[in-house]
């Protein structure tokens, strides 16, 4: 161990029975992908990890990579910017399991975008019996402005991150799907680059994939659904504006995809086509990667209050003049209510059985299901099916009595708004605590996958880490943080970018004499002396 | 009934107004009981005018105007054929549970985004306590009129049905959207319907009359012997009665208004604009109308 | 690139030029008083009143010198929309808003600036001001802006981006000095002797390119030709005028069909034939006011031309 008198950040390090730790045995020994990992945090020490964080928010708030927090916890007093919570430990991930992560994942994305096609179109799964027409019609992101339309290439979610959660049986599971604007990959990609610059150290005996592609996947997938030839094809980013929490990842994407980052104000409908409002006058824009939910985008479709939208966008939509990522629509496939039926357009659309499991939920509409629901309140968790970032959740185990009754009553009034679910031992992950000491933190995964004309899934992804002891609530507008997720290389190339960084000789310069200048100069200077 | 109709709308801008977006839903739907057999736009400052069938069955006319203009008029025509409907089923309170019903009905026996739990729904969901779905429906059309009155300009078009309870008046659009939440209540799927209503009475010479576009509703009823296939029967509370399907020119259903409105539109510039819209239906010689 | 974009530049150039001039031209005056110099002599007449009429603001009475109201009113008044801390922050607001396209080293120089100037206010000292307040807010507003262009034209790239901004900069500069002129200039025809056009050269830093450009003593004529027509002076309108056309040709899709180019070309050649063809004891408050005119319907056909699209006036039903 080192010469210091500081007692090593990891030391004695104990997993949580009955979660398990991705990086340590139950007995408290490193797995063996995570030894080299845990070996470098006994050298960085405590006061290592003080200092990178330290340097890490600084980094942060400088170059504006935080996100607003409400300042008391009842959620009311002034918003404050905060350094976005990056913790240092990393979350490590073996080749052979990011495989079979991927291909569920490219699996149930592809089930997803047939749902939301049938559901606009044939309904066939609701002919088949399988889903109940009324649960889709009451989606609340079920767009009957675009109904019949087909988007190119059948793609409608473009952008998908679909949460996982690690059972304590070793099992991924899905937790909730993400298909109309998920948002956090600008953070997958600056942590990366964060923890290179931070602990280069750890990295050390690591071969870790790269993220930093997900840009280009992006681009390209824009670029091959856009209806024009793909090296004319105009891409934009549609943000909502500076004042949207998300606007950071926006002008980021923009800016690494080397497209116009647009606001409502820019964009015009003319003869059912889009334009951008530009110094030469108007310039057709073919593809939309948006940031807005669909109430928003058309005054005359849908909110016909709101101002971020372009009147007739759907008319340009509906004519195939211009391609938008994600499809509008697209919410009524990560319905909660509609997760339950995820396993069945598996095998509905595809004719396989799943690779990843659902979480075990049950749908409030029926009264015997409700029932037991009631009764066993306090070892499941509710989420209201209108809702998201983790809004609105009740975790039965940590609720006391007071809580559960108010929950029945909510629950009894309008049950077809609340599901339930068995609650998911997640799996931990060392995190640095306040001491710089580490302790065992639940953790989620929202891998991003990128359909164009096949689906690209960027290695890991980002892991949601819960600060607080105990606490299952990983969203960060709830206190949560978040890890560099690492895939490590296995030899299979199957999702590398490009071609591998070999190592060669540089070219020999032999007029480089004297290290700076040149030849006749330097006799110059000689001859002066 | 052969009518001919004529539904003109002109606005009137005082400043300039530039990309002038509007979706029209006037045209007479082909149903059943209903033939349009002639349709005809004419838009000035001249547009084209594009056509698709929204998610409802209803025919949506969409155009644009993006020069600068201080003056849109929209100049529909139409000719249609209606027919009397047949006898509304008596089914039981018992067939609304059959799959056949359920699946009938679909989205439209969902209650309400956020059903209001408004005072004085109760008082009138416990009147309308009936034998059978139609007869609580024959109940409606007497109640509603009855307890409403019927006054343009108490309400206006983003009115709740909340607004109808407390003014105690309203238009045939007020009628309508509290008829459905009561329907709905009881387990009857209901549905709003915009149209033409030919509002002379039956023995008054008229042959021309300038009316408004109406809004009246359509319930779901379970077939007589409880298999059949269930019966969508047009009432209209406003006028106390089931709808006589020669009368009311359907155009299309949705939920509520705002599925269907007649005319929808945008507008760049920050003028205020004024508007004249005329409907003007004439009954026709069934002869002088076969045209070929 | 948007046409949104391109007119939040043009107005952070025009901005920022704004906020330059005012600096200079309060401290020449500042100056020239405090040496009492300034509104005493007969010729030409440049003090704190003057400044105010430049600005719009034509007061009942005569503003006494040394004035320190008028002077704070012109620097850091924040309630008034022309005053030199109104500008800062405009161009701060303008330059948050195309933080993308701008590099941060400039986004990070304009917002210390204004950022300095709040907080400074009280050192500078705004109500009642001080009579050093507005002196040093000034210098320090003109050292800052002599840093923001200067990372500007290092760091930004030479595309449309930087030809609207800087043709923001130049309208606004040739704006400033043909008003500084009309405000200055003696009306009558008599030319005495009345080496106080000084000022004038002080307000706008051009003073030693005057002594190497003209063999003439700085008197009211000589300054204000040099002023409107030396196109070796960058400063001058006639050079503005030129580099306007430069950038314009740059930025413009199709130069030779563009009302602005065009425009903007026509006056480059009045402004050449005037100097070549007007006696050296001319009358040029006359041009002053047509070449202002000018500009102005250039900065229309700018709109137009480049931010047409971006301009809606709000949607209605």
């Amino acid at each position: 161990m080192g010469t210091g008198v500081q007692t090593p950040a990891i030391d004695g390090y104990r997993p949580q029975a009955p979660f398990l730790d991705e990086l340590f045995e139950d007995d408290g020994t490193p797995r063996p992908t995570a030894r080299a990992l845990v070996e470098e945090l006994r050298r960085l020490g405590p006061e290592g990890l003080i200092e990178a964080g330290r340097r890490r928010d600084a980094i942060f708030m400088q170059q504006g990579i935080t996100f607003e927090t409400k300042g008391a916890d009842d959620g009311e007093g002034a918003t404050k910017e905060r350094p976005f919570p990056l913790d240092l430990v990393p979350r490590v991930l073996s080749g052979q399991e990011w495989r079979d992560i991927k291909r569920g994942l490219a699996q149930r994305i592809r089930a997803l975008n047939h749902f939301v096609d049938d559901v606009y179109h044939a309904r066939e799964i609701v002919r088949e019996g399988l889903v109940p027409w009324r649960l889709v019609a009451s989606c609340p992101h079920f767009a009957r402005a675009v109904h019949g339309i087909r988007p190119p290439g059948g793609v409608y979610t473009h952008v998908a991150g679909c949460d996982l959660v690690r059972h304590s049986d070793g099992t991924w599971k899905v937790i909730e799907d993400n298909v109309r604007i998920p948002s956090g990959i600008s953070y997958v990609l600056e942590n990366r680059a964060a923890m290179a610059r931070l602990v280069p150290e750890l990295f050390a005996s690591y071969r870790v994939r790269p993220v930093d592609h997900y840009p280009q996947l992006l681009l390209s997938a824009l670029r091959s659904v856009a209806p024009s030839a793909e090296s004319e094809a105009t891409v934009v980013v549609w943000t909502p504006g500076p004042a949207n929490p998300a606007y950071f990842e926006h002008a980021f994407l923009a800016r690494q995809m080397g497209v116009e980052l647009v606001e409502a104000s820019d964009l015009v409908v003319r003869d059912d086509v889009l334009y951008m409002r530009t110094t030469r006058g108007l310039e057709r824009a073919h593809a939309v990667y948006r940031r807005l939910d669909d109430d928003f985008v058309d005054p005359l479709e849908f909110r016909p209050d709101s101002l971020l939208g372009v009147p007739g966008l759907i008319r340009a939509y509906r004519a195939g003049s211009v391609a938008i990522a994600n499809a509008f629509g697209t919410g009524v496939a990560d319905d909660k209510a509609i997760y339950c039926f995820v396993p069945d357009m598996i095998r509905f659309y595809l004719g396989e059985e799943p690779i990843l499991e659902n979480v075990k939920t049950y749908l409030l509409s029926d009264p015997e299901v409700l029932a037991h629901v009631l009764d066993r309140l306090d070892q499941l968790v509710v989420k209201p099916t209108g809702e998201s970032g983790g809004k609105g959740v009740m975790i039965g185990p940590h609720a006391d009595e007071v809580e559960l009754q108010r929950m029945r009553r909510v629950i009894s009034t309008h049950p077809d708004r609340w599901i339930a679910q068995d609650v998911v031992r997640l799996s931990t992950v060392p995190t640095v605590g306040v001491d710089a000491s580490l302790q065992p933190r639940h953790v989620d995964l929202r891998p991003f996958a990128v359909f164009g004309e096949r689906i690209d899934i960027v290695p890991g992804g980002l892991t949601r880490v819960a600060l607080e002891d105990g606490s299952l609530i990983v969203n960060s507008s709830r206190g949560g943080g978040s890890k560099d997720t690492w895939v490590l290389e296995d030899g299979d190339d199957a999702d590398r970018a490009g071609p591998p960084i070999a190592d060669t000789q540089p070219p020999a310069l032999p007029d480089l004499r004297y290290g700076a200048w040149t030849g006749q100069q330097q006799q110059q200077q000689q001859q002066t002396r | 009934m052969h009518f001919a109709i004529r539904f003109l709308t002109e606005y009137r801008y005082d400043a300039p107004v530039t990309d002038n977006l509007n979706a029209l839903r006037v045209r007479p739907a082909t149903t059943s009981t209903q033939r349009c057999d002639e349709f005809h736009t004419r838009i000035e400052p001249e547009a084209r005018v594009s056509r698709h069938l929204d998610y409802f069955g209803t025919e949506v006319l969409e155009f644009g105007v993006p020069t600068s203009h201080e003056q849109l008029t929209i100049d529909v025509r139409a000719r249609v054929v209606t027919s009397p409907p047949p006898e509304p089923p008596e089914g039981s309170w018992e067939s609304l549970l059959s799959p056949a019903y359920v699946d009938a009905a679909g989205e439209f026996a969902l209650p309400w985004q956020d059903q209001p739990l408004l005072t004085g729904l109760d008082d009138l969901h416990d009147e309308l306590e009936a034998d059978s779905p139609l007869e609580t429906l024959e109940l409606l059309c007497e109640l509603v009129p009855d307890r409403f009155e019927y006054r343009p300009g108490a309400t206006y078009v983003g009115s709740t049905v909340r607004d109808l309870l407390e003014m105690e008046a309203g238009v045939c659009q007020d009628f309508v959207h509290l008829s459905l939440v009561l329907l709905r209540r009881r387990g009857i799927a209901a549905r709003y319907v915009s149209g033409y209503l030919w509002a002379a009475p039956e023995d008054h010479g008229t042959d021309s009359l300038e009316v408004d576009t109406h809004a009246w509703l359509e319930a779901l009823l379970p077939s007589s012997d409880g298999h059949g296939e269930p019966v969508w029967v047009s009432a209209d509370p406003t006028n106390r009665r089931l709808a006589d399907g020669e009368t009311h020119v359907k155009i299309g259903h949705g939920r509520f208004y705002s599925d269907v409105p007649p005319v929808k539109g945008l507008y760049m510039g920050g003028a205020t604009s004024e508007l004249n819209a005329a409907v003007t239906m004439s009954r026709l010689d069934p002869q002088t109308s076969a045209r070929a | 690139m948007l046409a949104r974009i391109a007119h939040e530049l043009y107005w952070l150039g025009r901005n920022l030029a704004r906020a330059e001039f005012t600096a200079r031209a309060v401290e020449a005056v500042f100056q020239a008083e405090l040496q009492g110099t300034s509104e005493t002599t007969p010729g030409v007449s440049f003090g704190s009143g003057g400044l105010l009429a430049m600005f719009g603001d034509v007061s009942e009475e005569p503003i006494r010198p040394r004035n320190g109201r008028a002077l704070g009113q012109l620097t850091l008044d924040a309630e008034r929309p022309g005053s030199m801390l109104a500008s800062i922050e405009r161009a701060r607001e303008g330059a948050r808003t195309v933080r993308d396209v701008i590099s941060a080293e400039m986004w990070e120089a304009i917002n210390t600036t204004a950022l300095g100037l709040r907080e400074g206010g009280q050192l500078f000292g705004a109500h009642p001001p001080a009579p050093a307040g507005p002196s040093l807010a000034s210098q320090y507003v003109k050292e800052r802006t002599a840093l923001i262009w200067g990372v500007a034209n290092r760091s930004m790239l030479r595309d449309e981006a930087k030809c609207f901004l800087d043709a923001g900069g130049l309208i606004e500069i040739s704006d400033m000095v043909l008003r500084m002129l009309r405000v200055a200039l003696p009306v009558s025809d008599s030319a005495p002797a009345d080496g106080h056009a000084l000022i004038l050269l002080q307000a706008v830093g051009g003073f030693h390119a005057y002594l190497r450009a003209v063999t003439a003593p700085p008197n009211a004529r000589p300054v204000a030709r040099f002023l409107l027509f030396e196109r070796a002076y960058p400063d001058s309108v006639a050079a503005c005028v030129d580099s306007l056309h430069e950038v314009f040709t740059t930025a413009d899709a199709g130069p030779r069909n563009s009302k602005p180019v065009l425009r903007v070309s026509r006056l480059a050649a009045d402004l050449d034939f005037q100097r070549r063809a007007l006696p050296d004891g001319a009358e040029l408050t006359g041009i002053c006011e047509q070449t202002q005119q000018e500009l102005a319907r250039i900065d229309q056909d700018v709109a137009e031309r480049y931010f047409a699209g971006a301009a809606a006036a709000g949607l209605r039903r």
